[in-house]
């Protein structure tokens, strides 16, 4: 067993660190949060210099061919900077799909752009009155000549107000179907959704939009199956900006308690604020070690439906704790809109019940052991 | 990182597993339930024995003291599996006072005892419990008192478990009365059980398993059994229990397996309870935590293997797997109903009765071997540097 990083991972987790705290701080997510749009250019553009949208990309299409382990440790570090923008719609939900799914032709117009920064993409999912994992598409895609026409409402579909290209499930003829849809075409309406977290989340409404058929990403209807792998892989990935987020918590926690002086003395010194500091630290550590199992058994193309079902159980509830009982050891002043506490406990909400809730994944566990 | 057992680790794990296959016998898991898991019966002698011949109850040890001396991490596995088997899996020689004998005991000591303990010939019953020392060790008031050429022992320590069934004491005294603070006046030392002065009185608990009080009473102890340096010996308790504070859920994960099983196969107004949700996210649940349990317990494996120090990871182990044991028997009798209550080879009664037994032993995990309470005060007092509170 080694529950260690690599060499070449605690550099990545380094740079990451030492990046994110100077380029994205606190007042950066704030203000993005408010902001429209959601993220900024600068910002996106270094992190592409930075060589960080083609981490697990091979080299043929730009990318440093980095593992899925890899990526984990730097979303870990993303979800402790909070970061803001759309990283994970488009690499690890765009250049993903594109990457198993897509057709040669599709991955060398579209990866070695993601690679450059030049490139947002995100996937069309969810609808309304339907829950998370459901095969059954009421946006319908009906064959047209070369053509096929997509009509139907799309929700919580990430960043699809700046997205260049969409990635819609639909339901063809023949089954579940992924389409590549340029944002830009007729027919396409979005709508910012009022989240939480001040996240960027849209409806999507298709109004008879026009595809061409080369526009299928995988198999004709073969889509939902085919989705399954890359869904699985964004609740390991989602996890892992949980973790990072539940250990800033964990530390911003303990440096207040040590600080903040009640009866005379630090609240920290106090048992009662040491145990909720403890099971913190139990939380955290269990999170940690449950998505990196995940992650790593992804990494190395073992089977990993079990592991990641619960990774994303376990951690879906320990970072709503986390986050609930560093509010209670923060007090009142971590109730204050300017505190950064609040980042986390926002977020840890959306990510819990993004790409499959707690109850969800431990009906998953559950087929898992047979019942 | 690599989430998996070396190649070597698995054909240990294998060959042992296939060992305790062939030998565990009715008799043997019955008398582990009866002695509430721990090493020292007449049947548990057998199998240790068998065990200990091949080196596989001190595997990390030096060859030289009856090891082989594998990483740490083998040393987790056979213990998880031995649980797992329904074999004894508390050992108060091979897992704590050995290894404070190889750490600070004198060479006469390891020569004596390590050999012995390794090959599963002699069991250690842990002295350090007494009435008015339970949480708080360092009021242990044993009385040591130095005689010249060995030292008189008076005093009474409680809810020692193994003495009944084991050769040695490894026993916590106080041998200065005036110490300041007190935890500098203890000492450890190696007793034999069948000394004289020494009385053992059996205490029953509500598993049914017996605990015991024992009483010391005028027992003279020669000079070289103290283990280590004179006063030094609460140091030597709470960094041992760094190492050896790993407790296994193994002898859960067969109950939660059985109690999966169980929901399959049985069925409630005609149809199998694990087609119930409520059901379903209760197992389900469980499974997660015994896999979040068991890697906190490997990690610790991973810490030793690298030469350090397993610090606060060794409480959250504790108190995580503690707590989840705890709640595999409650989901157990929750999702058995009525039949939960059903005592060991009572008509009618699920899995043989066990999780009845196991309900009523589990009160105890969180009390044993350090309170859940006092292994959160160590994770915030040493994990996360948090203070001491002021008087």
């Amino acid at each position: 067993m080694d529950f260690g990083l690599s060499e070449g991972q605690r550099m990545l987790k380094q740079t990451a660190r030492a990046f994110l705290t100077a380029e994205c701080p606190s007042s950066l997510v704030k203000e993005m949060a408010r902001d429209d749009r959601g993220y900024t250019t600068e910002l996106w553009r270094k992190m592409a210099e930075l060589g960080w949208m083609g981490l697990v990309l091979p080299e043929e299409y730009g990318g440093t061919g980095g593992s899925f382990l890899d990526l984990a440790v730097l979303l870990d570090e993303m979800g402790r900077a909070c970061l803001p923008g759309p990283f994970f719609s488009t690499v690890v939900l765009g250049g993903m799909i594109i990457l198993e799914l897509g057709n040669e032709k599709q991955k060398q117009e579209l990866l070695p752009m993601i690679v450059k920064g030049e490139l947002i993409i995100t996937l069309a999912l969810t609808e309304p009155g339907s829950s998370y994992g459901t095969s059954d598409m009421t946006v319908k895609a009906n064959a047209d000549g070369d053509n096929y026409v997509i009509s139907g409402t799309k929700l919580f579909v990430p960043d699809a107000h700046i997205a260049d290209y969409i990635i819609c499930a639909t339901k063809t003829a023949e089954g579940a179907t992924l389409f590549l849809v340029d944002s830009s075409c007729p027919g396409i309406n979005y709508s910012l959704l009022k989240t939480i977290s001040g996240d960027k989340q849209c409806e999507v409404v298709f109004n008879k939009v026009k595809v061409p058929q080369e526009n299928i990403i995988g198999d004709l209807g073969q889509g939902w199956i085919q989705l399954q792998s890359i869904l699985r892989r964004a609740a390991i990935a989602k996890c892992a900006e949980m973790v990072g987020g539940a250990q800033q918590v964990l530390e911003m926690t303990v440096d207040y308690v040590k600080q903040r002086v009640q009866f005379g003395q630090p609240i920290g010194a106090f048992q009662a604020v040491q145990h909720h500091c403890a099971n913190i630290a139990t939380d955290v550590d269990t999170s940690k070690f449950i998505t990196y199992q995940a992650a790593w058994r992804l990494s190395e193309g073992l089977p990993c439906n079990r592991e990641a079902a619960m990774a994303k159980a376990w951690v879906s509830d320990a970072c709503r704790r986390v986050t609930l009982l560093g509010h209670q050891c923060i007090g009142g002043i971590g109730f204050m809109e300017d505190h950064d506490l609040p980042l986390y406990s926002k977020r840890a909400k959306v990510a819990e019940i993004a790409f499959g809730d707690a109850d969800f994944h431990r009906e998953v566990v559950a087929q898992e052991l047979g019942l | 990182m690599e989430f998996r057992f070396t190649p070597e680790e698995q054909k240990l794990a294998k060959e042992a597993h296939e060992l305790m296959e062939r030998e565990r016998t009715p008799e043997l898991l019955a008398e582990t339930l009866e002695l509430g898991g721990i090493y020292g019966g007449p049947e548990g002698r057998k199998i240790g024995q068998k065990m200990g011949a091949r080196g596989w109850l001190c595997p990390a040890w030096p060859k030289e003291y009856g090891g082989l001396g594998t990483s740490e991490t083998v040393k987790l596995m056979l213990l998880d599996e031995m649980a797992y088997m329904g074999l004894p899996f508390l050992f108060g020689g091979a897992s704590m006072a050995g290894p404070a004998i190889l750490r600070h005991g004198s060479e006469e000591l390891k020569e004596e005892f390590l050999p012995r303990i390794a090959q599963g010939e002699v069991e250690f019953a842990l002295g350090y419990t007494e009435p008015q020392a339970g949480s708080d060790l360092a009021s242990v008031e044993m009385r040591a008192e130095d005689k010249g050429d060995y030292f008189l022992l008076n005093g009474q320590k409680m809810f020692n478990t193994h003495c009944h069934v084991a050769d040695y004491h490894y026993l916590a005294v106080r041998t200065d009365p005036n110490a300041v603070p007190r935890h500098r006046g203890i000492s450890m030392m190696v007793v034999g059980l069948e000394s004289p002065g020494v009385t053992i009185r059996p205490l029953i608990t509500m598993a049914g398993w017996r605990t015991n009080e024992v009483f010391y009473d005028d027992v003279e102890v020669p000079k070289k059994n103290l283990v280590g340096e004179l006063n030094r010996g609460f140091r030597y308790v709470m960094t041992a229990l760094d190492f050896e504070r790993m407790v296994t859920i193994g002898m859960f994960r067969r109950l939660f397996e059985e109690l999966v099983e169980y929901a399959k196969e049985t069925k409630v107004d005609g149809k199998a309870l694990g087609k119930n949700p409520l059901v379903r996210q209760k197992l389900a649940e469980i499974a997660i935590e015994l896999e979040a349990a068991r890697l906190l317990y490997y990690q610790l494996g991973y810490i030793l293997d690298k030469g350090e120090v397993a610090n606060y990871q060794s409480s959250m182990e504790k108190l995580f797997a503690c707590e989840v044991a705890q709640h595999v028997v409650n989901a157990g009798m929750q999702i058995m109903g009525f039949y939960g209550q059903l005592q060991l080879d009572s008509k009618w009664a699920p899995l043989q009765g066990e999780m009845e037994f196991q309900y009523r032993w589990s009160y105890l995990h969180t009390i044993a071997g350090g309170t859940s309470e006092i292994q959160r005060n160590i994770i915030a007092l040493r994990g996360l540097g948090l203070p001491l509170p002021t008087a």
